[in-house]
């Protein structure tokens, strides 16, 4: 399409009408897919209630763009998991990111199970939880803030102001705190068995990520006097 | 003290049969219950064809005797450690070898097995349950956990004062007499295990002819020095012994391959690489895995583990040995170890499942079976984050 534009630029025809032939040709930014193309449905239940309810049908003519090569239909697979994985990752090195948090869930197991066999009695071990994706998800659960404090400049002054989170944000910070706590270890201690710990102790509602969580509501509930400058 | 323990559960058994109960709920019901991937029978003595894909327990006091100083591979003791228990499959090339082992003419030269197959397969764990099973029918057992170590990863070299041009590696002989020692304990405090000739360490230090075999065993330890020496002297004393027919050996190598790869990792002081024929211990398990002596069964692997990452191409044999190992092995029984079949799935994903380490879900066995290719190993891997 570009090189079309540009020859049509070098004969002089249509300079001015470029924007309009854009328009025309639809060109998404840098995708290989024009604007119109929808997202796979990948997941195999998503797709049978698709099935059920006939809404397939209209979307069957649609063009549909290909799945990308982390979208399985594996039911082993996760959105969040695969956020997380995203969030660990650095330099795009996705396999590395994988392999930490499938190695850390790993570590969350091998703990469990530790405790789970030194309990006594069977009361006591029907109350350790084993499945680490549930783990994972109590864990960022009770690591999302509801409020946070944004610098807001009223008189020349700098208030820090508390502010309502949106929910998509408290799973970011509360994902970013606790990677950011899995980080902050000794040289010898291995990535994947700080992250299993801060994860178990997140989803007993202990530990420094919980704290950090809760340093920021005690900082926003003290400067609740400012919270009026968000408005006015 | 194991006579006196069967004799203790004999009698317990009597007295538990004698006892009448009055009512039907008196009489204690079974506490456990029946499950398919768990064998009835601990014992290795009475594993048969039946009991193939069951998951057998190896008691703490074996896996000390036995296992103390190595032959269990590193990921099992992990996984081990987090089942709280020592399981291992009952796998149908086990039991093959150990039919053989039952029925074998002991008058007739040794019989070599090589067991052989890709990464992870289950050798070394197979060889392991092999292991347990010459402990229990009283066979002297000369293990090898992992020849690797020696060639790929040796520990501290020196040149041989008694050989000349030869290597000795000092403390990793010293830590096999060590496991020697441990895993045959009940066998070498008997008295029958002599030697047949005078030995002479130095001008002070001697052994004469009638010793125990036991007190070589004790000097090479003590005297790091003679370590590889008198490996090479207990390979040749056991050999006679069996000759006579004091004892029963089983001759266990794990990676027996690394013997006669000449890329090694041991280096001379001038930094040259040294030929594993070139090293003092080799000898001695070399000679212990010709068939001229009988009373007496070699198991070896061969595995691609022991060898450099680029030479891993083939996991078959007569690559992995070349001509020159092949020829010296010739002729064995040869064992291929499969991956898992779909009964031994099956009881692992159970076994797994039972354990509480993977949670299950819808299709769980058939995806993990496609991702793992029923492989050992692979199955896991695969397995650890679920």
């Amino acid at each position: 399409m570009a090189t079309i534009k540009t020859l049509f630029n070098k004969c002089q025809i249509l300079k001015s009408k470029t924007p309009l032939l854009s328009t025309f040709i639809q060109q998404n930014g840098m995708s290989q897919y024009p604007t119109y193309y929808i997202n796979p449905i990948y997941k195999k239940d998503a797709l049978e209630a698709l099935i059920k309810s006939g809404e397939d049908q209209n979307l069957k003519h649609i063009p549909t763009r290909a799945a990308l090569n982390n979208q399985t239909c594996s039911t082993a697979h996760d959105d969040l998991v695969n956020l997380f994985v995203n969030y660990v990752m650095k330099d795009g090195l996705k396999p590395l990111a994988r392999d930490l948090v499938a190695q850390s869930f790993e570590s969350v197991k091998r703990l469990q199970l530790e405790k789970y066999h030194k309990c006594q009695s069977e009361e006591e071990k029907a109350k350790i939880e084993l499945n680490p994706k549930t783990i994972f998800y109590t864990a960022i659960n009770n690591c999302k803030p509801i409020l946070h404090l944004t610098p807001i400049k009223r008189g020349g002054v700098r208030y820090q102001v508390p502010v309502p989170l949106t929910d998509k944000k408290s799973e970011f910070l509360s994902m970013k705190w606790l990677i950011a706590a899995a980080k902050e270890k000794d040289s010898t201690v291995r990535f994947h068995l700080q992250l299993a710990r801060e994860l178990i102790d997140a989803a007993n509602n202990t530990g420094r990520v919980i704290k950090r969580k809760q340093d920021l509501h005690r900082q926003c509930e003290a400067n609740r006097a400012y919270a009026h400058y968000r408005w006015s | 003290m194991l006579k006196t323990a069967l004799v203790f559960v004999s009698k317990r058994k009597l007295s538990f049969s004698k006892v009448k109960y009055l009512s039907p709920t008196a009489n204690p019901q079974p506490q456990e219950k029946i499950q398919s991937f768990r064998s009835v029978e601990h014992d290795p003595l009475k594993h048969t064809y039946n009991h193939v894909g069951q998951f057998y327990n190896i008691s703490k006091e074996d896996r000390n005797h036995l296992f103390n100083y190595g032959g269990l591979p590193k990921t099992y003791l992990t996984q081990a450690k987090t089942f709280n228990e020592t399981c291992v499959m009952i796998r149908q090339p086990t039991i093959d070898v150990i039919e053989c082992l039952k029925n074998i003419d002991y008058a007739k030269p040794a019989v070599r097995f090589v067991i052989y197959g890709k990464k992870g397969s289950g050798k070394s764990l197979s060889m392991a349950h092999i292991l347990h099973y010459a402990n229990r029918s009283n066979f002297l057992v000369v293990h090898v956990p992992w020849v690797g170590n020696w060639m790929r990863r040796c520990q501290e070299v020196s040149n041989s004062d008694t050989k000349e041009g030869f290597i000795n590696l000092n403390v990793d002989a010293a830590a096999w007499l060590l496991h020697f020692k441990t895993q045959n304990s009940h066998l070498l405090e008997k008295e029958d295990l002599k030697i047949a000739q005078d030995y002479v360490w130095s001008k002070r230090e001697k052994t004469e002819k009638g010793s125990p075999l036991l007190d070589i065993v004790n000097h090479g330890i003590n005297r790091i020095k003679f370590a590889s020496d008198c490996v090479v002297i207990i390979a040749d004393e056991i050999k006679k012994l069996s000759n006579s027919g004091v004892c029963k050996t089983l001759v266990a190598i794990d990676g027996f391959n690394a013997f006669f790869y000449p890329n090694t990792r041991v280096f001379t002081e001038k930094k040259e690489k040294v030929h594993p024929h070139k090293v003092v211990i080799t000898e001695a398990f070399l000679n212990l895995t010709k068939n001229d002596w009988k009373n007496s069964a070699v198991i070896v692997t061969v595995d691609e583990i022991a060898v450099a990452e680029e030479d891993q191409i083939s996991h078959m044999p007569r690559y992995l040995l070349g001509k020159e190992g092949f020829e010296h092995l010739d002729p064995f029984v040869p064992i291929p170890m499969e991956n898992y079949n779909q009964k031994e799935f099956k009881s692992v994903m159970d076994y797994y499942r039972d354990r509480r380490w993977i949670t299950p879900y819808p299709g769980q066995d058939e995806e993990v079976s496609a991702l793992s290719a029923n492989n050992p190993y692979n199955l896991i891997k695969v397995c650890a984050p679920l």
